[in-house]
């Protein structure tokens, strides 16, 4: 079976920086990961989103590197959503508890929607 | 040619799923004392500061695939990390889901396995909160490379404190000594490569409760009252119970 590379791209929404991942990702999606989420970080954004929906395949190595990102964020105070991943997928997320950390939503609308909320709750300055 | 309607997402069985564990909420049947009962932790539920540990070597002048590398690893596990007997592997193997138990304290629960990678994560208790990945791949110059990948945190502020006197050091240890191991059994010498690196800083001090789990307190206290439960055991006339 052919080898499905990981791609990673950033764009920059309203509510945060969208993360539209793609392929597999394992041990070799790594560096791209990292740089894609330090592009991300870049204009220091309140939250980051995860879009797991052309992902097809994750191992262990690969929910690690997603940890990885999620203590990044963490120690950031920044927000770090997921959104597009299969059932399979969530009951990874559900497996490795990453679920107790990571908000997941179905779609990129619902995600969006939560974060607008969030951020009129939030007190003004 | 007909059009076949497309398979929705929900309805592909992905590539990885026979390779994870089930969810569970707590390891159960391995009877194993701080291990039956307990909640499997990722990395985030500890107390200490999160690292990242890769630990890899190059087999050299082997012709072993990475999937030869993983099963010898695996089938080999309690000899090669030197735990011995102390590593008790259930009778279906390190198959996803199973529970190994360890040095009659803690235990581990197979998180993941495919052809090239096994993972284990530890449950509450045990020194460390995470996941270690054991894994053999091919460089860029079609040598067979084999990792050990830990993703951990000290679990409770007495396993922390531990960390720095000397626990953090003693688990390097063992994991370049393991993959000195793999390396021998196919005829390979090398240098381990080892990067630590600290992903969190931060220590959670909500999670100082997790010492209420502590492995080695536990197994101090259940040795200590053993006289005690004999007494009692004699007094009513049970048996010890028989762990499955």
């Amino acid at each position: 079976m052919a080898v499905k590379h990981f791609e990673a791209e950033v764009r920059r929404e309203p509510s945060g920086a969208v993360l539209d991942l793609r392929g597999e990702i394992n041990g070799f999606a790594q560096e791209a990961l990292d740089a894609a989420y330090a592009e991300a970080e870049k204009e220091n954004p309140g939250a980051i989103l995860l879009n797991f929906e052309e992902v097809d395949y994750i191992n262990s190595t690969g929910i690690a590197l997603i940890v990885g990102l999620l203590a990044r964020a963490r120690a950031a105070k920044r927000d770090l959503s997921a959104y597009g991943l299969s059932e399979h997928y969530v009951e990874i997320f559900n497996i490795t508890r990453l679920s107790d950390f990571v908000n997941v939503f179905p779609d990129e609308r619902s995600a969006m929607g939560d974060r607008r909320q969030q951020e009129n709750l939030k007190p003004e300055a | 040619m007909t059009d076949q309607p497309p398979i929705p997402k929900e309805e592909r069985r992905p590539r990885d799923a026979g390779h994870w564990a089930r969810y569970v909420e707590t390891l159960e049947g391995s009877g194993g004392l701080n291990v039956e009962g307990r909640r499997p932790m990722s990395p985030l539920q500890g107390f200490g500061s999160m690292w990242q540990k890769t630990f890899r070597i190059h087999l050299t002048g082997t012709d072993a695939t990475p999937a030869e590398v993983v099963e010898v690893w695996r089938k080999r596990f309690p000899e090669m990390t030197g735990f011995g007997s102390g590593f008790r592997v259930p009778a279906g193997g390190l198959v996803p889901g199973a529970v190994a138990l360890l040095g009659g304290i803690s235990g581990v629960m197979v998180l993941y396995a495919d052809d090239e990678s096994f993972t284990y994560m530890t449950p509450e208790g045990h020194p460390f909160s995470g996941w270690i990945t054991f894994s053999a791949y091919e460089d860029e110059d079609g040598e067979t490379v084999a990792q050990a990948q830990l993703l951990i945190r000290a679990n409770d502020p007495l396993y922390e404190f531990m960390m720095l006197l000397g626990l953090n050091a003693a688990e390097n240890i063992t994991w370049q000594r393991t993959l000195r191991r793999v390396a021998a059994h196919f005829g390979a010498e090398g240098r381990v490569e080892t990067r630590v690196t600290c992903v969190d800083p931060k220590r959670q001090w909500r999670r100082y409760t997790n010492i209420r789990h502590n492995a080695l307190i536990l197994s101090a206290l259940h040795a200590v009252t053993a006289p005690l439960r004999r007494i009692r055991r004699r007094a009513t006339g049970t048996s010890k119970t028989p762990r499955t």
